[in-house]
């Protein structure tokens, strides 16, 4: 017996960054990460490997949460530098027919005019194929670049909903029959059809109209990673692909379950929600080399514990470098960024930073290991277990090697099980993610 | 080590226009998907940035039955037929990119030499100078009979046939003179026809009056290419071809070839570094050199499998019926072919009395062995080119994106970083790429 179809994206974790750059295989990625052509390469081969989507993360800072520097991340290239993956998109869309192409915009650094707009120009020029990826952002040194200090965190999440609450009262100021483009008559669009909001909000206004025309999808699919119970609110509420990364297949299928109860408790049927975990197979020509590789890249990580206190001073906003590695962390050290995830990491204050750091370094939900055939029964038991709905390839260190054992190996696997798409049955991104 | 600046070296890749690599691990949908040639497409846009001189289709015209008398083997392993036209092809991927070049296998035993010189001067002007021919005189009889012909003529009168041929086709492609393309809007002068001139070639094999009905490419004469390891072969190819695939295996052997032809090439007036000799690689590559060594022992674990489909492939090309030898003894000293003679040829001396058996379990198309990390397989090709005085390798392997990318993005980074390979193109045609070092 076989799972039921399932979905898979390509989450680009390093954003519209640096990718391999030092390491083999990387080509040219040191000197030409900041063209588009690795990434059309990217979107070009997922697209044929039966992807539906490609996601790309973004931030806005250049990290020195660590040692209170920017030392490290700059030497290495980590989280910075980044460019704006709108852009990236915009261009994606010229090079590919069907793929969805997934921005990530922050709440909480636009206006939501600007998201609206930038959402529907991308739609229109894409045919329908654009996502967002709603964060509210976590990072005290973004928010410093925009010359503010970051909310709260709880406080974000309920100007997240707003945002998002305005964003789409923009998205339909214009109604779908407004724009007539009667070259005989000599009228582009009726007025009466295209209505201002006047929008006055705890957080935010606007007056309205949109000035751009309905795009084909009307609005972006919205895409959200929520961890946290105001997170996981926010996806139920609106969220039509939610990117997840619970420990362990018993935790992958509880978190759908509940995620899928709360979008019933908001009054949606919850096959609209797609429940999709983030996974990094790694792959060999047979099953021992692809465990070889694994546990050289675990020991390749677990020993340089400056880069692993460096990511994690980074996600917290937090130096790390200035507690004692043998020792506990402080009881009372909180994260205003990624917070639950933070609490997690810290655990209950019996083991040492060294210890935590070392247990929390894998990144995987799941074990995914071997030829492209064995990732392909592993995925397919997975997803029996857990009930649906996909996973999110985030491929590190992403460089085109690793996208043909993806695409030319493991598509090519989980076709031969009937698991994904083997065409596109419609255009707008919407339509494919609900296909099944 | 020294720190002499080392001298560059070129690189190429060889394939066929076929489901090469249809069931490997990491084939894709390519048995399905090979005749759109999009994947050809991703191929050579990867060589391009990895900064190849040229991409080299290999051809041939039949679908073999000569193994066991039938087409049964051949067909089932695919790889010689279905084969679709190099020509086509290049000409679709030349327009894909900008820089890199491309080479066509094509007969000269089979196309007349007037619709080769405008075939190939049609390439070279939609790619601006970067199409080549890789001159083949053909080496099957089915082929011939697929041309109404009963079989081929002998070997060596196929050469001097060829010579023949390749002096026509200069002569056709010189039949416009470099400025008779005038464009004079104001004297209503398109073309000068005192500058295109017939050919009146009249020769032992060929006639032809000429002129070309398109003016000169782009290149003067397109790159000729050439694969001859015979002596005949190898003094036409001496004579005309700016780039040479060479058969010859390990270092003494490619150094005495390499010394071989450029002396013929001066001997025949012309200057040997205008003559590239390019040896045949398949480089296993992975992460950790121990790592290549296993995936070398499991490419050829499969013993029976290769031997077979070596000899199916033999059988096509040799036009001998391998199916009827005895593996567990020698090559029997009357097999003979009028195809490929320097391959059986260079076959007979590597297998020295061997068993067939024995004999092809150790044979390799390649002229070294390169396994290894990418540092590594840099290492095994510095060390070749320093011994054997030049002039680059062609890249022959199972053709699909991920091996392509760990050639083009794994072992040519590690040969950029030290100066060995070029980093970006000098010139804009693909003469100049070949004479650039």
């Amino acid at each position: 017996m076989s799972a039921k179809m399932f979905h898979l994206g390509w989450f680009l974790g390093n954003g519209f960054g640096v990718q391999a750059w030092n390491s083999e295989w990387a080509g040219t990625g040191a000197t030409d990460w900041m063209m588009p052509d690795q990434y059309i390469d990217l979107a070009r081969s997922i697209e044929r490997g039966g992807f539906d989507f490609l996601m790309m993360e973004d931030s806005v800072q250049i990290p020195n949460a660590y040692q209170g520097s920017s030392e490290y991340y700059l030497r290495t290239a980590s989280a910075a530098p980044k460019q704006d993956p709108a852009v990236l998109a915009g261009i994606l869309s010229q090079f590919t027919e069907k793929l969805g192409i997934v921005a990530t915009l922050t709440t909480t650094f636009y206006h939501p005019f600007t998201v609206a707009r930038l959402m529907s120009t991308l739609d229109h020029v894409s045919k329908g194929r654009i996502g967002w990826n709603i964060v509210t952002g976590s990072s005290t040194y973004a928010a410093k670049n925009f010359g503010f200090d970051m909310p709260e965190h709880d406080l974000r999440y309920e100007m997240a909903d707003e945002f998002v609450e305005l964003a789409c009262k923009l998205w339909d100021s214009w109604e779908p029959d407004a724009v007539l483009a009667d070259v005989e008559k000599g009228v582009y669009a009726d007025h009466t059809k295209v209505h201002t909001l006047d929008f006055e909000g705890k957080f935010y206004s606007s007056r309205g109209p949109l000035n751009t025309t309905p795009s084909p999808q009307g609005r972006p699919v919205f895409l959200q990673a929520g961890g946290s119970d105001q997170g996981k609110d926010l996806a139920a509420k609106y969220v039509e692909a939610i990117i997840a990364n619970p420990p362990g297949v018993e935790k992958m299928k509880a978190y759908r379950e509940d995620i899928r109860r709360r979008a019933v408790e908001h009054g949606r049927d919850p096959d609209t929600i797609k429940v999709m975990y983030l996974v990094s197979p790694v792959f060999g020509e047979t099953d021992d080399e692809a465990e070889e590789k694994l546990a050289r890249r675990e020991r390749a990580k677990n020993s340089n514990i400056e880069g692993l206190l460096a990511g994690r001073s980074h996600l917290a906003s937090i130096d790390l470098s200035q507690f004692p590695l043998d020792e506990p962390l402080p009881d009372d050290l909180i994260s205003n960024g990624h917070r639950s995830s933070f609490a997690n990491f810290k655990g209950d204050g019996t083991q040492t930073l060294r210890e935590r750091i070392l247990a929390h370094s894998a990144t995987d939900a799941v074990h995914l290991c071997g030829t492209p055939a064995t990732v392909a029964a592993q995925m397919d038991e997975i997803m029996q277990e857990v009930g649906g709905d996909g996973f999110l390839i985030v491929g590190t260190p992403m460089h085109r090697r690793y996208v043909a054992e993806v695409t030319d190996g493991l598509s090519p696997a989980l076709r031969r099980r009937g698991l994904i798409r083997s065409n596109f049955s419609h255009q707008l991104l919407r339509d494919n993610l609900l296909a099944f | 080590m020294t720190t002499v600046e080392a001298a560059k070296f070129h690189l190429a890749w060889f394939k066929s226009f076929t489901p090469h690599d249809w069931r490997s691990t990491w084939s894709g949908s390519e048995e399905r998907d090979w005749m759109t040639g999009d994947s050809h497409v991703d191929f050579l846009r990867a060589l391009e940035r990895a900064r190849f001189d040229f991409l080299m289709l290999e051809d041939s015209l039949m679908v073999s039955d000569t193994y066991g008398g039938t087409a049964e083997a051949s067909l089932a392993q695919g790889g010689y037929a279905p084969k679709g036209d190099p020509a086509l092809l290049a000409s679709m991927l030349l327009s894909e990119t900008k820089r890199i070049g491309v080479i066509a296998t094509m007969s000269s035993t089979f196309v007349p030499p007037w619709l080769l010189a405008r075939t190939s001067a049609t390439i070279d002007h939609l790619s601006g100078g970067r199409f080549g021919w890789n001159c083949v005189t053909s080496s099957e009889n089915r082929a011939a009979q697929n041309f109404g012909m009963d079989a081929l003529p002998p070997h060596d009168e196929r050469y001097e046939r060829a010579a023949e041929y390749v002096e026509v086709v200069k002569q056709l492609w010189d039949s416009w003179e470099p400025d008779a393309f005038v464009m004079d809007q104001e004297s209503g002068t398109y073309v000068d026809h005192t500058k295109v001139n017939p050919i009146h070639f009249e020769g032992r094999w060929h006639r032809s009056r000429g002129p070309l009905n398109l003016m000169r490419p782009p290149q003067g004469h397109p790159v000729i290419c050439q694969a001859g390891g015979s002596p005949a072969g190898k003094a036409f190819a001496a004579g005309n071809a700016d780039v040479l695939l060479s058969l010859p295996k390990g270092l003494p052997d490619m150094k005495r070839y390499r010394d071989d032809i450029r002396e013929l090439a001066e001997k025949a007036g012309r200057d040997p570094d205008d003559i590239k000799v390019l040896f045949i690689i398949s480089p296993i590559l992975a992460d950790t050199d121990d790592e290549a060594r296993e995936l070398q022992a499991m490419m050829n674990s499969d013993v029976e499998a290769k031997i077979k489909a070596q000899m199916v492939n033999w059988s096509a090309t040799m036009e001998i019926d391998f199916s009827r030898f005895d593996l567990d003894r020698p090559l029997p000293d009357d097999a003979v072919t009028n195809g490929h003679q320097s391959t059986l040829a260079t076959f007979r001396k590597f297998a020295n009395g061997r068993t067939l058996r024995e004999a092809f379990t150790a044979y390799r198309t390649e002229a070294i062995e390169v396994v290894g990390s990418p540092a590594t397989a840099a290492d095994t090709l510095q060390e070749a080119m320093e011994f054997v005085g030049g002039d680059g390798f062609l890249v022959m392997g199972p053709t699909n994106r991920r091996y392509v990318h760990e050639i083009t993005d794994g072992l040519v980074p590690e040969l950029q970083r030290r100066g060995l390979v070029r980093t970006e193109y000098a010139g804009t045609h693909l003469r100049d790429h070949l004479r650039e070092f």
